[in-house]
């Protein structure tokens, strides 16, 4: 007798998604990609891995940070530092950046104790404080001039598979997690911390674990935009709208979910693509917009919205619960 | 056998001690009930021992080993679970996965014989309440006497030695209120854990209990029989009217 | 010593400001338990409008506030019947209402940007950069009106919640909004009219912060936080006990200023508001009461 009540999308989806990340992954050879489209789909996959990190804590464990950006800029200095400075090769600073970057979440193992909008606002304070601290720490990000990285060709075309290895990673695992008695657990400290401390859990061990692993994500996100860009700058790494950016393709494609977050990250991709060429300042409020509706109408984002749509078809299935 | 031994219990909050220097033991295999006037600091004493709050003082032994101070989690690792008076069911959970997630840290050495694994130990548990054809449904759609179940279903699903049930009886119909009474015996019997519980209706109280204890003020006035607790004037003075007697004649 | 007291003057003509930007927030809060993210856009929206005015009809900015106060609480009407009112109440609503009106702010905030572009602004008057001497401290015009026009509000808040009808309702919902519901009061009314009052206020202290300071489409994230610590430090309570917690606040900011880089206080200003949330005990301030 099952005990769970089935997943509306079946396992099969399993076998779907490692045909596309191969699909994906022979695109740029067999098909003739531009180089422009090349370098958006590499663009596309850094992006998705940080919406998917950024889920963890607000969709699994339910806080909503408004200052990922600390972490992506700090993997992304950290990482341009260590090969400009060091010379160490290109994926050791990789690393650095995402252990550089975890340390900083666990330092900020205070700010996990705040509940609901608390530590959401608290999380702007931390995100803004960092922008200034890293904007005028010259020494480390170049200040307002920026840091150059030295511009290697063919380090950007790998770029590609780098990228989308990690985001097939940070993917899998965001489903393990999520199936897992680890996510079960992250779901009910969601649900009620205190709750779930009288039944065993312990909310904070857990909270900061998952903060630790989304913050080295988010680094290691960063770390990889800062080879691709090759020229990173602390106002625009540590800018409110790269959190802000975090927020929306996670909660637009469907915060809590274990995929949805890459359905955002695409829409966010393509719609800032298709905006920059025709207005460019509209795209904010084009996602605030969205933002509402999704929270209005379907708190489960796009996700949601294609969990409907398959209901739809599999009548024989039932409609759950 | 004294599963919890409880010595000079005392919580200030501010001035004022919510619980004051109590003595207190549970013994292996008996329900004890916890009875007193509002604000007398039954509460607190439960969410003394479940570690929910930290004693300002004394001590908390389960099996001689102590777990004063130790944190929610911790205690329930050792083997004490609550239930709350309002329930706290994970909403976002199905029932089953509710006490699933229980389950999932009942791994202490002593638990019950063939509960291995988390699953089946859930799936035991939702039998033994009555909740097993429910479980893929959300806590939500159940009603209170529902939820309440799932609320004891989840603490036992931690494999506990002493559980504290907090007014798991009151606020449901008395068809109800006896299937409970009936289940919370089981408990005792059947899963070899002991039981603490608090309750405002006293015919249940009464009838469940093997001992009494009785709160005033943050302090122990009275422990015995039910029939003992009712006969003592100190009691009476305090808090009982002729309901509790009428309830342990019946 | 002159400088000591310049720095106290200074901290309590900002103190006015901050206080002004805070009640918007704790009246919301107060009452809903919602934390309108959407604060640090209104106060924007409002700094705005009172720009517009004055540079398009010449109008004297203070004397605009009267306008963007009816402005704002109709934006704030708004916000409230159209997106907040469909969310479910309560601690399940929590992300929920966070997210919506965080929403609610990116749309200001571009709307603001399509108008006017993202430079920044600033209200210039011809009395501007005049000062009078007080104390042997000179301080700017400009501050010190917008400490009178605090002082009005803080007083006009004050009479409305203890002295008035809706002030009594206002603080009955906000204590058990179940019970009044009971009694005959129509929650919805009052959540409608405090969001108003709350967004009022928010707009009105944008028009204040114009006129002090530059701003642009981007303004907002340092407002809020300072609001929202602000009420945490003062309590949803008095009008008292936030003007005092304004006061702390501006204080602790003008002499940060005195001992540290001018960079590195906007930092640190950041992160004493963190310590300040984080330290209060309890987190959860839940069921504080508007008394």
């Amino acid at each position: 007798m099952s005990l769970r009540p089935p997943p509306v999308i079946p396992r099969t989806a399993g076998i779907v998604f490692a045909a596309a990340c191969v699909a994906l992954g022979v695109v740029p050879v067999v098909l003739d990609l531009s180089a422009y489209a090349h370098n958006q789909l590499t663009f596309l996959f850094i992006t998705i891995a940080g919406a998917l990190a950024w889920n963890w804590m607000g969709g699994f464990v339910g806080q909503i940070s408004f200052g990922h950006a600390a972490m992506f800029g700090i993997g992304a200095f950290v990482a341009g530092r260590v090969s400009l400075n060091l010379h160490l090769p290109v994926p050791l600073s990789w690393l650095a950046g995402a252990v550089v970057a975890g340390v900083f979440a666990i330092g900020a193992h205070p700010l996990l104790k705040l509940r609901g909008p608390y530590f959401s606002i608290a999380t702007i304070g931390v995100g803004e404080a960092a922008r200034v601290v890293f904007t005028y720490w010259e020494g480390f990000t170049g200040g307002s001039s920026g840091l150059s990285l030295p511009i290697d060709g063919d380090l950007k075309y790998q770029l590609y598979w780098w990228a989308l290895g990690f985001a097939a990673l940070v993917a899998a695992a965001s489903v393990v997690i999520r199936r897992s008695s680890f996510g079960l657990k992250l779901l009910a400290i969601k649900a009620d911390a205190d709750a779930a401390a009288d039944v065993g859990i312990s909310a904070p061990f857990y909270q900061d674990l998952v903060f630790v692993l989304s913050g080295a994500v988010v680094g290691l996100s960063g770390a990889l935009y800062a080879s691709f860009q090759s020229f990173i700058e602390p106002a625009d790494m540590f800018g409110f709208d790269r959190s802000i950016g975090f927020v929306l393709t996670a909660v637009i494609g469907g915060v809590g979910t274990a995929l949805g977050p890459v359905l955002g990250a695409i829409v966010f991709v393509v719609v800032k693509l298709y905006l920059l060429d025709s207005h460019p300042e509209l795209h904010l409020g084009l996602y605030g917009m969205l933002l509402i509706l999704v929270i209005l109408f379907e708190p489960l984002g796009l996700a949601g919205l294609f969990r409907r749509v398959v209901r739809r078809l599999r009548p024989a299935r039932g409609g759950g619960s | 056998m004294t599963r919890l031994v409880i010595r000079g219990l005392t919580k200030r909050f501010g001035g004022l001690a919510a619980l004051d220097g109590v003595d207190l033991a549970l013994r292996e295999g008996e329900i004890l009930g916890v009875i007193g006037p509002n604000g007398a600091g039954k509460t607190t004493l439960f969410s003394l021992i479940a570690g929910s709050l930290r004693p300002s003082s004394g001590e908390i032994l389960l099996d001689g080993r102590r777990v004063s101070g130790l944190p929610a989690h911790r205690c329930v690792r050792a083997g004490i679970v609550r239930t709350h008076q309002i329930v706290r069911p994970f909403g976002n959970l199905t029932v089953f996965e509710n006490v699933l997630v229980a389950a999932i840290h009942a791994r202490r050495p002593g638990a019950r014989p063939g509960a291995g694994h988390a699953r089946d130990r859930a799936g035991e548990v939702l039998e033994f309440v009555g909740l097993a054809d429910r479980m893929t449904q959300f806590p939500g759609t159940l009603t209170l006497a529902g939820r309440k179940r799932l609320e004891l279903a989840r603490a036992l699903a931690t494999a506990p030695r002493v559980v504290l049930l907090d007014e798991v009886i009151a606020g449901v119909n008395p068809t109800e209120a006896l299937a409970f009474a009936q289940l919370i015996r089981r408990v005792r019997d059947e899963r070899g854990v002991s039981v603490m519980m608090t309750e405002h209706v006293m015919p249940a109280v009464m009838s469940l209990s093997d001992r009494v204890f009785v709160l005033d003020h943050g302090k122990q006035i009275a422990e015995g029989t039910p029939a003992e607790v009712v006969a003592n004037p100190q009691v009476v003075a305090a808090y009982l009217g002729t309901e509790a007697e009428q309830a342990v004649a019946s | 010593m002159e400088r000591l007291l310049d720095l106290a003057l200074s901290a309590i003509l900002l103190a006015g400001l901050y206080a002004t930007m805070a009640y918007g927030l704790g009246l919301i809060y107060g009452t809903l338990r919602v934390v309108n993210l959407a604060h640090g856009g209104v106060i924007m929206a409002g700094a705005y409008l009172g720009w517009t005015l004055h540079e398009g009809f010449g109008v004297d900015p203070y004397l605009t506030i009267p306008v963007v106060a009816v402005a704002a609480f109709g934006l704030g009407v708004l916000m409230y019947q159209l997106l907040v009112r469909r969310l479910p109440r309560g601690p399940a609503g929590g992300p929920a209402s966070l997210l919506l009106l965080f929403g609610v702010w990116l749309v200001l905030r571009n709307i603001a940007y399509l108008i006017f572009t993202g430079n920044d602004q600033t209200i210039r008057t011809a009395y501007s950069s005049r000062s009078l001497a007080i104390l042997g401290s000179h301080v700017s015009v400009n501050r010190l009106v917008v400490l009178g026009i605090a002082v009005v509000i803080a007083v006009a808040m004050h009479v409305l919640l203890k002295h008035t009808q809706l002030g009594r309702a206002i603080r009955a919902v906000a204590q058990n909004a179940d019970s009044c519901t009971l009694v005959g009061i129509d929650v919805n009314r009052i959540y409608t009219l405090t969001f108003g009052i709350g967004s009022a206020l928010a707009g009105v202290a944008g028009v204040l912060l114009a006129t002090l300071f530059s701003f642009s489409p981007n303004a907002g994230a340092s407002e809020l936080l300072k609001s929202f610590v602000v009420v945490v430090l003062g309590g949803l309570g008095s009008v008292f006990g936030i003007s005092v917690a304004a006061l702390i606040v501006a204080t602790a900011e003008v002499f940060a200023i005195l001992i540290l880089p001018s960079y590195l206080t906007t930092a640190v200003g950041f992160l004493l508001l963190v310590l300040v949330l984080i330290l209060r005990p309890g987190g959860l301030f839940g069921y504080r009461v508007l008394s």
